[in-house]
């Protein structure tokens, strides 16, 4: 049966372990969503895949039996998880109402994407710190367009984000899913070497100048197809995480050890020591991403851009022809 | 002749809608580079672009008309944030990113 199990660390730390332990996609008998009985530490990433697999569920007709709700899915249900799934659950209320919190939203139009991104800055309190802001909008917004545009997803995207502040490391966790055709059919037809093979599928996707469209490494006139790179960039700038699961194949760029290691930029994802290469019995029929913005490491928000510039190939470049007035 | 196009701030300051960009392109910006015409294009309102935007808008006109387009192209009030991207877009438009061999 689909199945959908959140067990007691359904987060960035815990991601191979979590996605293992499920079967998402199992066509037989009704769809169950499991939480762990006694306690259960969601982010964003799991409560966008839930989100988006509960509407694959109910597009394929599946009845949707949720197990072991309790005031552990509290989190879940200010995130309006419940809400999208259509299932009934108020929590008792503990505490406050108010957070720093993107709850999770469904995307299918540019209106909705940009609607979402225009509710970023009051929702996560970022309206004091706009480079941290530019930040998470630039990703938000090239992770929701790489869904409308090349995910070919009748529910369109599920995107979530939580900026934690109070303790600990201060965050910014984003979080897209859909259940689209994946990035491996996407980019099939331009790129035949990656057929058959998910961890390479992802791997080019993640490359900077890899579209669906032709293998160049130049884009096409609406794509240049950079938004991962330069949001997985984004990421290892600030020393965060950066996970991408696709098909059977997965890839998580772990958070930096040092100032030293969040300056080196790998154009492919599989050279840098700090990325985790899975491969995964079942697969994920769609893409998730999450992004991991460190906000307290951001300085300048255009430097990310001055930093990508100078991994480019030394040659004589034309940027210093341009005339700004 | 010369062709101001003024581009729209979007949400906060922060131009992200590349459906705007592609229609400015097709509409103003590749006919007027296709005739050798000037274009300034004015950022005034906008303090952040994302790279899609600003690829959207540009990258075809210099893939296809090359260091030409450029030299026919004024960028005016930018900020620092979408100086950074018009670079980043204008290098790699003419360039192309790097290989895995030469990374």
């Amino acid at each position: 049966m689909p199945s959908f199990i959140v067990p007691t660390n359904a987060n960035l730390h815990a991601a191979r372990s979590f996605i293992a332990g499920n079967n998402f996609f199992d066509e037989r008998g009704d769809a169950v969503l499991r939480f762990h009985p006694k306690w259960a530490h969601v982010e964003p990433l799991a409560l966008t895949m839930v989100a988006a697999w509960g509407a694959w569920c109910k597009r394929g007709g599946y009845s949707l039996r949720v197990e072991n709700l309790g005031k552990h899915a509290a989190y879940a249900a200010r995130m309006k998880l419940f809400q999208q799934l259509g299932v009934e659950f108020e929590p008792v209320k503990e505490h406050e109402e108010s957070g720093r919190f993107l709850p999770v939203t469904q995307v299918r139009t540019q209106e909705d994407a940009t609607a979402a991104i225009a509710n970023i800055s009051a929702m996560l309190h970022l309206q004091d710190d706009p480079d941290s802001l530019a930040a998470v909008q630039f990703c938000i917004s090239e992770l929701l367009r790489n869904v409308l545009e090349h995910a070919n997803s009748p529910d369109g995207a599920f995107v979530a984000a939580h900026r934690f502040a109070e303790k600990g490391t201060h965050r910014v966790t984003i979080a897209v899913a859909d259940c689209g055709q994946g990035i491996p059919s996407h980019l099939a037809r331009a790129h035949p070497d990656a057929a058959g093979d998910d961890s390479i599928a992802i791997g080019l996707a993640m490359q900077p100048g890899v579209t669906g469209a032709q293998p160049t490494n130049y884009g096409t006139p609406d794509n240049a197809g950079a938004g991962l790179y330069i949001t997985r960039s984004i990421a290892k700038g600030t020393g965060g995480y950066f996970p991408l699961y696709s098909g059977r194949a997965a890839y998580r760029l772990r958070r930096a050890l040092s100032e030293d290691a969040m300056v080196q930029l790998f154009p492919d994802p599989y050279d840098d020591p700090r990325g985790d290469r899975w491969s995964f019995p079942s697969p994920w029929l769609g893409t998730v991403v999450s992004v991991e913005i460190r906000t307290e490491t951001i300085a300048h928000y255009e430097n990310f851009f001055q930093w990508i510039f100078e991994q480019m190939p030394n040659r004589k470049s034309a940027a210093g022809k341009i005339k700004f007035t | 002749m010369s062709n101001e196009i003024r581009i729209e701030s979007g949400v906060n300051g922060f131009a992200e809608n590349k459906d705007q960009a592609k229609q400015l392109r097709l509409s103003q910006i590749l006919p007027a580079v296709s005739e050798g015409d000037q274009i300034v294009l004015d950022f005034y309102a906008v303090k952040y672009a994302t790279q899609s935007f600003v690829h959207a808008l540009i990258g075809e006109a210099l893939q296809t008309y090359g260091e030409r387009a450029l030299d026919l192209m004024e960028f005016r009030h930018c900020s620092d944030a979408v100086r950074s991207v018009i670079e980043l877009v204008v290098d790699y438009s003419l360039g192309g990113f790097a290989e895995k061999a030469s990374a």
